[in-house]
């Protein structure tokens, strides 16, 4: 696997203010199909954050909290896993295996978050390459 | 295996030798089209056009070849249908050099990465035929090439969604008339649309390798 994270990675991603509320995030994880969301810095000095459907289930829904009275904020993960866009895909393996995380954020230059890549983009990644030999 | 069922006969050779070129000149026009979307240079999509006309040539050398006695009568009109599906990707990219030739430059600009992205997914797909169609003939792992270019052609679907927006969401798209209007939407539907062929193309030969199991 010698592709960088880069060249793998997704760009298209959706982001959520640490106010909103968790059913804020349930319906857009729905409406959009996905997993898991950016968790904005509420100023310069705070960390970007990752609310995924797991961190919803666990910390609110089995708890039996009401998802319109609780902030992003007070569930989200703090601070996220990310890494610059050269990183190769073997580092990423062996983040998510180290950390037990399912997906990992990738910066630029500024410290800003530009992508993300999952499991599943490293499992097409694998599929692929194994298909061209 | 393929040869109990393919024959192993000197037209036999022939013939698979031709669709390996036929796949070849699949595989340029592809890349032909890339060039013209990184470069924005028109007179390169003329290279598609020739590309398509090559292989127009060779699907009529390689169906008569079928016709004169090449292959068990079973296998001629599957081999055919693989053939004429695929000619519907020349079709495509045929249409989207054409469509590229009047499209407004600075509305292509907005939409440039995606179109590159999508150039060269077609490419790598392209490749992985040709890989496809070697493993049938060589009773190799079909089947993980059909998942690569299932893969791939899910990764086309998300960057038309993102083609989509950014046309619908652009000042410049907004001002255009019907035709410039109908030049974009045929644009951005042929180049869509040549994954969808390959992804045709490849289940087909799927099919074929289980149905001679």
């Amino acid at each position: 696997m010698e592709k960088k994270v880069s060249e793998i990675m997704n760009t298209k991603l959706e982001t959520i203010s640490s106010d909103a509320t968790v059913y804020d995030a349930i319906e857009r994880l729905i409406d959009k199909r996905i997993r898991s969301l950016l968790v904005l810095p509420k100023d310069s000095k705070d960390d970007y954050g990752v609310v995924t459907v797991r961190n919803i289930i666990f910390k609110v829904l089995a708890q039996k909290l009401d998802p319109v009275k609780i902030k992003i904020g007070n569930i989200a993960s703090k601070p996220i896993i990310a890494v610059s866009k050269d990183t190769n895909i073997e580092e990423i393996l062996n983040l998510m295996l180290k950390n037990n995380i399912a997906r990992v954020f990738v910066k630029n230059e500024n410290n800003e978050i530009i992508g993300l890549v999952s499991f599943f983009d490293i499992l097409a990644e694998i599929l692929i390459e194994k298909a061209k030999k | 295996m393929l040869e109990k069922f393919w024959g192993s006969g000197k037209l036999e050779k022939k013939v698979l030798e031709k669709i390996k070129d036929y796949l070849n000149t699949l595989c340029s026009a592809t890349q032909c089209l890339k060039e013209v979307f990184t470069k924005e240079y028109i007179e390169e999509t003329y290279c598609v056009e020739n590309l398509e006309r090559e292989a127009d040539y060779l699907k009529r050398e390689i169906i008569s070849m079928i016709y004169e006695g090449a292959f068990l009568p079973y296998i001629r009109p599957n081999l055919c249908a693989f053939i004429e599906i695929t000619e519907k990707a020349f079709n495509y990219l045929k249409l989207c050099a054409f469509d590229f030739r009047y499209f407004k430059l600075d509305i292509y600009k907005e939409i440039k990465e995606e179109c590159i992205k999508v150039a060269d997914i077609n490419v790598e797909m392209c490749q992985i035929l040709i890989k496809g169609f070697e493993a049938l003939t060589k009773k190799d792992n079909l089947r993980e090439k059909n998942l690569a270019i299932r893969i791939y052609e899910k990764k086309v679907d998300d960057i038309k969604l993102d083609i989509s927006e950014k046309l619908r969401n652009s000042e410049l798209a907004k001002q255009v008339n019907f035709w410039e209007g109908k030049t974009i939407a045929e644009f951005v539907d042929s180049l869509v649309s040549i994954s969808d062929i390959i992804e045709d193309a490849s289940d087909y030969l799927y099919i074929l390798d289980l149905s001679l199991k």
